[in-house]
């Protein structure tokens, strides 16, 4: 099968803290790709390097078998990273974020005005649309979040606990338009700690701690071989990673 | 929920696509500093008080009076200048742009445009501030700018891109934006007093106009005046050359420093 992103033996340390020992994951054309870990696992590391904002001390990042490195701007311009923090100017309206943050990715125009009135549908911010954003709640500034990073139709999407803090309306059209996203070919890698999501969206899942991946593969394998058919996702996690608090 | 699909064009990077990314991050940095009402007052109203103040306070010093206010214009105007460092840092780590920032960070536009965007934003904000002001307060106060007006707000531009330039600079050293704000206010208010901003030291002995001699502020307020009130412009070439000389160095030095690292 053609891997849209392949990542390879990362290495990172900060100081003496050896933080990712030997990463690997591929992600598909098309799929949601959870990747989950305790706090501390490694999985910013990993989402930093794998967005080019960091770079590892060996290893590699393919995007359609090519390294990133040498492709950088290319690569950027067909990734969407959603930040972990609201990212948006709270004195600017919806529309007007869109807008900026879009345009980074070279769109203008009639172009420009058809994707950021596409990604203000996707996000049911169309009715608020020029409304400041420091107006919004927590909920709808999420949802921008998510419509600021992936207005330019990104072929892999970058998603850093996109529905931290917020109530379960917002939650659900997250969800929901993942999957409309994942329908029109998008790849996504998803972190996340609410198991219920990752049961809800992911195709596969890749469970990472201590800077290694400790398991792959499906809701459903990663039970039948960790746990017991009739276990919860959760339980599979626990057993994992253990039950000992993180930092 | 209605499925939207999202179908925006691919779009080809070419030769001007990074020109006109630079020129929207900058006209996005320019419009925070004018959307933030402490930079505009304190590059403006404040600076107009402090004007209005110190001429009367400290008129009696002068032969006149209108001695007074056009010595604080002309030193206020230069303190001003100078201040436009804190405004990069301001522009550059506030968390409220910090954090949008991030998002250039993960786009093609790349690192470079975050860091000169502030310092070319910064040093534009404080021109268009301390030019308005001087637009204000010379007619207000009867004063002129001497035979060469155009030259003497030219020779403003170089100087507020330096300053803008260092605040970036110590941005990117202390990585914090109050550590750089209290050194940048720190030195440039030391520098200023010494400079005989806020009052002549001429006079105060020879140490003290020795020190005074030193400061960087002294060298630019007599650029100014000689400027102003003597049709004197021996000093330009020197100020404009090493302004820009300054600039182009902190610009190079914040290239080398900044990490992007610093903002995840």
């Amino acid at each position: 099968m053609n891997e849209l992103l392949s990542v390879k033996e990362l290495e990172k340390s900060f100081g003496d803290k050896h933080v990712l020992k030997g990463i690997g994951f591929d992600v598909r054309p098309g799929e949601v790709l959870a990747l989950l870990g305790p706090n501390g696992a490694g999985k910013s590391t990993t989402i930093n390097i794998v967005s080019a904002a960091l770079q590892a001390d060996s290893g590699q990042v393919l995007f359609k078998g090519k390294p990133i490195r040498g492709q950088i701007k290319t690569y950027k311009q067909r990734l969407g990273v959603v930040p972990q923090d609201i990212c948006l100017y709270e004195e600017l309206t919806a529309r007007r974020n869109l807008s900026f943050f879009t345009s980074l990715y070279g769109l203008h125009g009639d172009d420009l005005e058809e994707a950021v009135d596409r990604a203000l549908e996707l996000a049911g911010l169309a009715d608020r649309a020029d409304d400041r954003v420091k107006t919004f709640s927590g909920g709808m500034k999420r949802r921008l979040n998510i419509a600021c990073s992936i207005a330019h139709d990104p072929e892999l999407a970058i998603m850093d606990e996109p529905t931290v803090g917020i109530d379960p309306q917002s939650r659900n059209h997250i969800l929901e338009s993942i999957g409309d996203l994942r329908a029109n070919g998008m790849a996504v890698i998803y972190t996340t700690h609410y198991m219920e999501e990752v049961e809800a969206i992911a195709d596969r899942i890749v469970v990472i701690d201590h800077g290694s991946v400790i398991a792959t593969g499906t809701s459903d394998s990663l039970k039948n071989d960790y746990a017991t058919s009739d276990a919860s996702l959760e339980d599979v996690f626990l057993k994992l990673t253990g039950r000992t608090l993180r930092d | 929920m209605e499925t939207i699909a999202i179908q925006a064009r691919c779009v080809t990077e070419t030769r001007w696509a990074g020109i006109r990314r630079f020129g929207t991050i900058f006209r996005m940095d320019i419009e925070n500093d004018f959307r933030n009402p402490v930079l505009v007052g304190y590059n403006t109203v404040l600076a107009v008080l402090l004007i209005l103040i110190m001429g009367s306070l400290v008129g009696g010093l002068f032969a006149d009076q209108s001695d007074a206010f056009a010595y604080y214009t002309i030193t206020f105007c230069v303190f001003g200048m100078l201040m436009t460092c804190t405004t990069a840092a301001n522009s550059f780590m506030e968390r409220d742009i910090r954090r949008p920032n991030l998002r250039i960070i993960h786009s093609p536009a790349g690192a470079f445009p975050i860091h000169f965007s502030k310092t070319l934003a910064s040093a534009t904000f404080g021109y268009i501030c301390h030019v308005g002001l001087l637009l204000v307060v010379c007619p207000l106060l009867g004063m002129s700018l001497g035979e060469s007006p155009l030259l003497f707000v030219a020779l403003m531009a170089p100087v507020e891109l330096a300053s803008a330039a260092l605040g970036t600079f110590f941005c990117c050293v202390f990585r914090c934006e109050e550590t750089t704000n209290m050194l940048l206010s720190t030195v440039v208010e030391l520098m200023s007093v010494l400079g005989g901003t806020f009052f002549s030291l001429d006079g105060m002995g020879d140490i003290i106009a020795g020190l005074s001699a030193a400061s960087p502020v002294r060298w630019l307020d007599d650029a100014f005046f000689r400027l102003a009130f003597d049709g004197d412009a021996a000093l330009v070439m020197p100020v404009f050359l090493g302004a820009v000389a300054v600039a182009a160095l902190f610009v190079a030095g914040s290239c080398l420093l900044f990490k992007t690292e610093d903002y995840l």
